[in-house]
């Protein structure tokens, strides 16, 4: 008896189930399910769970799983499943210097209004046909002012011998700094080539120390071991929070914008639910949380700032002016000169 | 009942030969930064990491590690063996699941353990503060907290391979010697150490194999300047980008360390039959 009356419950709860889904909105049934978004770990993944995944995507009933693994391994990812008949996430995360050679692969799904409505709001020197701009900050000179009295104004001042030995690099920004160094050398964005004496002189003369990560150069910071170093002033904002101390000065020479880029891969598992996700990274409420939380700057033109943060982060008109946009398809070509000179002969 | 080792082979088969092969493969193709890679037949990338003085830098760096590693733990962990293999209390159980233990914490927080003590804001410095040092010492992003890192991760395999073998080797052996007269080293050097010899050599070996490929130690306790053989290739994977390169390296890895063995075992076994 018993089993007949738990079969009839069944039944009854499938075809409710079945009438439900087929009173669903098609474009809703299409954002429904699950989809991995392949992003960086920390405040970044905690930020984007609260204002992306369980804020937006949730209430569209589209559960997203994070897949947090560091951004090369995330390039690695995308370039091996670049052939395979399904990608493992539906939205990845790079910086957009690394995201350019995977696009150029042909990896990811062209960015249209019609998948991404909030495409329109978008600051246009950001916007791709490949990716969607997630946030942006910017390279700056970074300096503890207890110690550093007057605020460096060239990234040539990290080459004033009076911060022998008190000079930080991150190994990981190793394209920013190569680029700096090339600035200050007398080369481009588009011609590294000068820099290489530069990045000698940075190791012999000023004895530089570099550090695995941007963390390691917070503490190094904290703790007096340097007083200089070049970063994202998005960093130096986290850090000064939290009790380092720390100012930004943009360079004369230009600030080094870089931004975070989503994209779709083609063979996404549920592209539909990756768009839906882009626009809702898109959206006024996530752009503020990552410049409150982290102090990364909003992609869209449209989202609220507290005045002091803004008073901050934000660059002048003049800043704006200058910046310096690194070239995407020098870096990919020479890639791997770039990071051989910074390896065999600037860290050995 | 040959199909008893059927599963066995079928699984080194696909998960081990296959990928190397694939790997190979990829290791004759060449670099293109436009595209994953571009097909091809040729040794460049091996000639290439063969003949660069920076690659010929890392290898023999990798393989000096490695061996302080191995000799630092045959010294370490003999007595230790000795100890545990001869031990007949109660307790002996005990003894041997803490000296597995450190296994089964990742290598990874092993090493921020190692941060936590050998930073310039870590414990050691702070004592050396207390005794009046005013300049933290250097210790972190060293080769010497590189040995000592991997020598700690890899200990328990050298300790618990020693003491399996010392404990087949009957204790009436180094009392006869005692009896008739032999000093504790000799007993030792001359008992002791010819019978547990094979158990020497399959530590060593196995100690100098997992040393040779070490990645998170290297990369966490050397720092960003020092360079060893698996952190490279990973490196020419992610961050160059450049896979038949980094496949010609972790080639040159695999056989410096089968040749390595090869030679170790042979001197040794040759050496053991002399004796």
């Amino acid at each position: 008896m018993n089993i007949v009356k738990l079969n009839r419950r069944q039944l009854l709860a499938s075809t409710a189930a079945i009438a439900a889904a087929a009173a669903m909105p098609r474009s809703a049934f299409a954002q429904s399910g699950s989809m991995v978004a392949s992003v960086f770990g920390g405040d970044y993944a905690d930020i984007l769970r609260e204002a992306v995944d369980l804020g937006i995507m949730e209430p569209m009933g589209v559960e997203v799983i994070q897949d947090v693994i560091s951004g090369e391994a995330r390039q690695t990812k995308l370039r091996t499943e670049l052939n395979s008949r399904r990608s493992s996430m539906d939205v990845a995360v790079l910086a957009d210097l690394d995201m350019f050679p995977i696009a150029e692969l042909g990896a990811f799904a062209p960015i249209t209004e019609a998948d991404v409505p909030r495409l329109p709001a978008v600051i246009p020197a950001l916007r791709k046909d490949y990716a969607i701009p997630q946030i942006y900050s910017y390279i700056a000179i970074l300096y503890n002012p207890a110690v550093v009295e007057t605020p460096p104004t060239s990234y040539a001042d990290l080459w004033d011998p009076k911060y022998k030995g008190k000079v930080g690099v991150s190994d990981i920004l190793h394209m920013a700094t190569s680029a700096v160094a090339a600035i200050v050398g007398g080369g481009s964005v588009s011609d590294f080539e000068p820099g290489h004496k530069k990045l000698l002189e940075l190791r012999d003369q000023q004895e530089v120390r570099i550090y695995p990560s941007n963390e390691t150069i917070a503490a190094a910071l904290q703790s007096g071991e340097i007083w200089i170093t070049v970063n994202y002033v998005a960093r130096a904002y986290s850090w000064k929070n939290a009790g380092v101390p720390i100012e930004h000065a943009v360079a004369s020479e230009g600030a080094i914008p870089i931004a975070f880029e989503m994209a779709v891969p083609k063979n996404a598992r549920n592209p539909e639910a990756g768009f839906a996700y882009l626009n809702a990274a898109l959206s006024p409420a996530a752009q503020s949380a990552f410049t409150t939380k982290m102090g990364y700057l909003p992609t869209v033109t449209d989202a609220e700032l507290d005045p002091d943060i803004a008073a901050q982060l934000s660059l002048s008109d003049e800043d704006q002016s200058r910046l310096l946009q690194l070239d995407y398809t020098y870096l990919m070509e020479n890639n791997t000169a770039i990071l051989d000179f910074w390896t065999r002969e600037f860290k050995a | 009942m040959p199909f008893l080792v059927l599963p066995a082979t079928v699984l080194v088969l696909t998960l081990l030969v296959a990928p190397m092969a694939m790997l190979f493969k990829i290791s004759l193709n060449q670099y293109s930064p436009t595209e994953l890679m571009v097909e091809a037949m040729s040794g460049e990338n091996y000639l290439q990491a063969i003949s660069d003085p920076y690659y010929q830098n890392v290898l023999v760096t990798t393989v000096v590690v490695a061996l302080l590693c191995t000799l630092i733990c045959v010294i370490l962990a003999f007595p230790a063996a000795y100890w545990l293999a001869r031990m007949q209390s109660r307790w002996k159980s005990t003894v041997t699941v803490l000296t597995l233990f450190p296994l089964l914490v990742g290598g990874v927080v092993r090493a921020a353990g190692w941060i936590a003590l050998l930073g310039n804001e870590g414990a050691l410095n702070a004592l050396f503060r207390l005794f009046g040092s005013t300049e933290p010492v250097q210790m972190m992003y060293t080769p010497a907290a590189v040995v000592v890192g991997t020598s700690a991760v890899v200990l328990p395999y050298m300790i618990l391979t020693l003491s399996s073998v010392i404990e087949s080797i009957s204790r009436q052996t180094e009392e006869a010697a005692a009896n008739l007269g032999a000093r504790p080293l000799t007993v030792f050097l001359r008992v002791l150490l010819p019978q547990a010899a094979p158990g020497v050599l399959a530590g060593s070996v196995l100690v100098f194999i997992l040393s040779m490929n070490a990645y998170a130690t290297p990369v966490l306790l050397g720092g960003p300047s020092f360079a060893m053989l698996a952190p490279a290739i990973y490196d020419q994977f992610t961050r160059a980008g450049n896979w038949p390169f980094g496949a010609a390296l972790a080639f040159m890895l695999l056989t410096t360390t089968l040749v390595l063995t090869a030679l170790v075992s042979l001197g040794i076994t040759r050496g053991l039959k002399r004796a």
